[in-house]
């Protein structure tokens, strides 16, 4: 029972995670393939501040501000780029926020990674505060989804999506273009920060390792799967991919053949990505009518 | 209106647009012709920002817009469109006309979450604004239709309607009737004609040469990038510069 | 002291030399097909795992010709049944294809042969001293063979139909296809050789160091570097930009922490891209 608890809530972290990538990719048609820097900000951010003595609550609320801001800075020379460059571009940015985070040990302790993280609220720490820690992410998840739907579903979002189909016909209409891209990109990784501190502090102990180019693709198939573009696609892109991981743990495999999960899993992974571009770029809920 | 001011660009060693200079406003609606290449959608874009201008100034009333980025000058209230049709084709028709409101309060994202109520208010008004336009050019039973499953000629026409939503003073078509069908171009031409009964300036490009004599008051010919006449389009036709530009470029198509 | 950084030139040339390789087997896809293959980077590694594979039943110098041409086939393999199919999409959907791609053959690599390091089982041989420097004949092998395949696609280039076809191409698709050049040969031709390039370099890299799954990435994005610092689709340029990328990392060590030796690709992507897209070392457009 815990250990659903346990999946539910990964599976709810890469919601808010994989929504965030959504506003960038879906909505403002920003192909960041870096977003998994902002979503290890957060998380190192929020663990850093805790373990040196600040409150947990706190710590979350100033790493979310981290990774907007971060999110901001990168944003202003990045997007000076076109769409397949903004995409290598970023994604170079993610291998040096993970270079960083392996070779600064003064701050990240490097490869060791950082133990101990405490859980919010008082939740407890270990496998007894989980279902405590599903409710509060339970909470979160829903404010998240919420404040997504009134962005999305406004003159804002609706200029997005101008900006992502036409940036000339966005100009000839007095839109913004770059200060409309910048702000999706803040509040992208402001929710990829956030999704990076409940991970933190969930699993509380994380490490490089934890946001690597396997995280990025993971939360890009979330989002193309489920259906970018849309509210709900990049929620049930996640909990089908999330679902699906954490259900392969439980067939029975001979513990000879253990070792050929994770590559199966990789293999079928960029697979549906393949096939998915192949046949149904729009993913399973698609934006349009057609 | 609208001043120009010997503006002149280049491209690597080529001269698309060279000291062209001239003033809008002096008649409801002008044309800009010219044989193909002369330079005429270049100089469209470097008025309205979309191209640099290299050397010269362009002034909308009194106020310089030379190099302002295009978002600008729209929100100034010069709009235009484009050689090929833009509309947005999965919004739907009503949708494309609400997009293209100006200074929407709730594409602020300060104003969407503290004001929620005032957001509100500002997009019914747009709405209604919109279904306003949708009656002006004619289009309300395609309404809620995706815009990209319209016909050219009424693309064209949601095109003319986005402009009328974004209260524009001076307003710039490039080549608006190409490609359509008479009776639409009828359609279009009583939209153009009522935009002057409001005090909106129009300067279109164009080649369909009948439309001009009727519709514009003045016209503009350019060629190579220079301007080489400015008068009535009767005048016009009978100007030897005119004549030689528009015969050089036919000669020099049967030559090759 | 200046015998130290002689060293680090030297070992920095030789492995610019095989970056030179990678280097132009992508560029010379981008400049025929206008898309950024992430997948290229698996070939590599593939190439030197596949010889893995066939040096267990015949001699090394043999393996790698099965080798080799497998990766051939699987390049052909991508653009029949993934590539060419995208081919009218917008240029993202290939990205994210070619992404997929690449993750579907790096973990098919570690399914095959585990994620753990692996080695061609080659002694240390002692290394040559020349005028202070040291210089391994693996090293030696390497910079031959980087000279030899980069002396051969400049004669292709340079003298052969299918070179000048190649350059057609590069310069503008739509014209080189107007004009009545085969682009279905052109295509194959530049997988073939992409793919051989690939498949090679990473062998000598294997060679050198050792194989581990990781290596297709990580030796693409400094090739993907080295492009950029050419100018996208220009021959010359990769070339240069590979040596540069070989020895800035070799040098670069001995300024900061080796742990940041990739970080020197990442970080030159980026400032290439925001400062000077058309490359640095862009000698003339397209291939020359």
């Amino acid at each position: 029972m815990d250990y659903l608890y346990h999946i539910l809530v990964i599976a709810l972290i890469y919601v808010i995670f994989a929504s965030s990538l959504n506003l960038e990719l879906g909505y403002a048609g920003l192909y960041n393939f870096g977003h998994v820097a902002f979503f290890a900000i957060g998380a190192y951010t929020s663990a850093l501040l805790s373990l040196a003595g600040f409150s947990p609550a706190a710590s979350m609320a100033i790493a979310v501000l981290c990774s907007a801001a971060s999110g901001a800075l990168l944003a202003v020379p990045a997007l000076r780029l076109s769409g397949d460059y903004f995409g290598i571009a970023t994604l170079a940015f993610g291998e040096l926020a993970r270079l960083f985070a392996l070779n600064e040990r003064w701050l990240t302790k490097g490869p060791m990674g950082l133990p101990g993280i405490p859980r919010p609220l008082g939740i407890e720490a270990g496998i007894s505060g989980i279902p405590v820690y599903f409710f509060f992410t339970v909470t979160i998840t829903a404010a998240v989804l919420l404040i997504l739907r009134k962005t999305t579903m406004s003159p804002f979002g609706r200029a997005l999506k101008v900006v992502r189909e036409d940036e000339f016909v966005a100009r000839a209409f007095g839109k913004n273009v770059f200060s409309l891209k910048v702000r999706a990109v803040a509040m992208g990784s402001l929710f990829a920060g956030l999704a990076g501190a409940l991970y933190a502090h969930f699993v509380t102990y994380i490490s490089p390792y934890d946001f690597s180019l396997n995280e990025t693709i993971l939360v890009l198939l979330c989002v193309v799967l489920g259906g970018k573009g849309t509210l709900s696609g990049p929620v049930l892109g996640a909990f089908v991919i999330i679902l699906f991981q954490e259900l392969l743990r439980f067939l029975p495999i001979p513990t000879d053949w253990g070792r050929f999960v994770s590559p199966i899993q990789g293999m079928i992974y960029g697979a549906v990505l393949v096939i998915l571009m192949l046949k149904r770029p729009e993913g399973i809920i698609p934006e349009h009518r057609t | 209106m609208l001043t120009i001011e010997n503006v002149t660009k280049s491209f690597g060693g080529l001269s698309a647009v060279c000291g062209v200079s001239l003033q809008l406003g002096k008649t409801p609606i002008t044309g800009l012709v010219g044989p193909n290449g002369s330079g005429k959608t270049t100089l469209f874009h470097m008025i309205t920002g979309f191209y640099s201008v290299d050397k010269g100034r362009v002034f909308l009333e009194d106020r310089e817009i030379t190099n302002l980025k295009p978002h600008l000058i729209s929100r100034m209230g010069l709009l235009r469109t484009f050689q090929h049709t833009r509309v947005l084709p999965f919004l739907s028709t009503l949708e494309n006309l609400i997009a293209a409101a100006p200074l929407q309060r709730g594409e602020s994202l300060v104003q969407l979450f503290l004001r929620p109520g005032a957001v509100r208010k500002d997009e019914r008004k747009n709405a209604q604004k919109a279904r306003e336009v949708l009656d002006t050019i004619k289009l309300q039973p395609l309404a809620g239709e995706l815009a990209g499953r319209l016909s050219y000629g009424q693309q064209r026409l949601l095109e003319l309607g986005r402009i009328l939503m974004a209260d524009p003073r001076v307003i710039m078509l490039d080549e608006p009737t190409a490609g359509i069908n008479p009776s639409l171009v009828r359609d279009l031409v009583r939209v153009i004609r009522g935009l002057t009964g409001v005090g909106i300036q129009v300067f279109l490009i164009e080649h369909n040469m009948p439309l001009v004599m009727e519709l514009c008051d003045r016209v503009l010919v350019m060629d190579a990038g220079g301007l080489i006449f400015e008068g009535s389009p009767h005048e016009a036709v009978k100007d030897k510069a005119v004549i030689e530009a528009y015969l050089g470029k036919a000669r020099d198509a049967s030559k090759s | 002291m200046s015998g130290y950084y002689l060293q680090l030139m030297t070992n920095g040339i030789i492995a610019g030399a095989v970056y030179a390789l990678f280097a132009v087997g992508l560029t010379l896809v981008y400049g025929v097909f206008r898309f950024i293959n992430f997948a290229h980077g698996e070939l590599i590694a593939w190439g030197a795992y596949l010889t893995l594979a066939f040096s267990a039943l015949i001699p090394f110098g043999a393996a790698i010709f099965p080798a080799v041409a497998l990766t051939v086939l699987i390049a052909l393999t991508q653009e029949r049944y993934v590539y060419a199919p995208l081919r009218k999409k917008t240029g993202i959907t290939l990205l994210i294809a070619s992404i997929g791609l690449s993750y579907f053959l790096r973990n098919g690599l570690r399914l095959l042969w585990g994620s753990d390091l692996q080695s061609f089982g080659f002694e240390a041989a002692r290394g040559l001293v020349f005028f202070g420097i040291t210089v391994s004949r693996t090293q030696i092998a390497m910079f031959l063979a980087a000279v030899i395949f980069l002396g051969f696609v400049w004669g292709l280039l340079r003298f052969t139909m299918l070179g000048k076809g190649l350059r057609a191409a590069a310069d503008s698709l739509e014209l080189a296809e107007i004009v009545g050049i085969d682009m279905k040969k052109i295509r194959r031709a530049v997988w073939i050789i992409s793919a051989v390039f690939a498949a090679s370099g990473g062998i000598l890299i294997a060679i050198d160091t050792n194989l581990e799954p990781m290596m297709g990435i990580a030796n693409l994005l400094k090739a993907f570097a080295a492009v950029l610092l050419g100018g996208a689709g220009n021959v010359w340029g990769a070339l240069l930009g590979g040596l540069f990328i070989g020895i800035a990392e070799n040098l670069g060590v001995a300024f900061f922490s080796p742990g940041y030796k990739d970080a020197i690709s990442f970080a030159l992507i980026i400032a290439i891209l925001l400062f000077k897209p058309t490359g640095i070392f862009a000698i003339m457009k397209g291939m020359r």
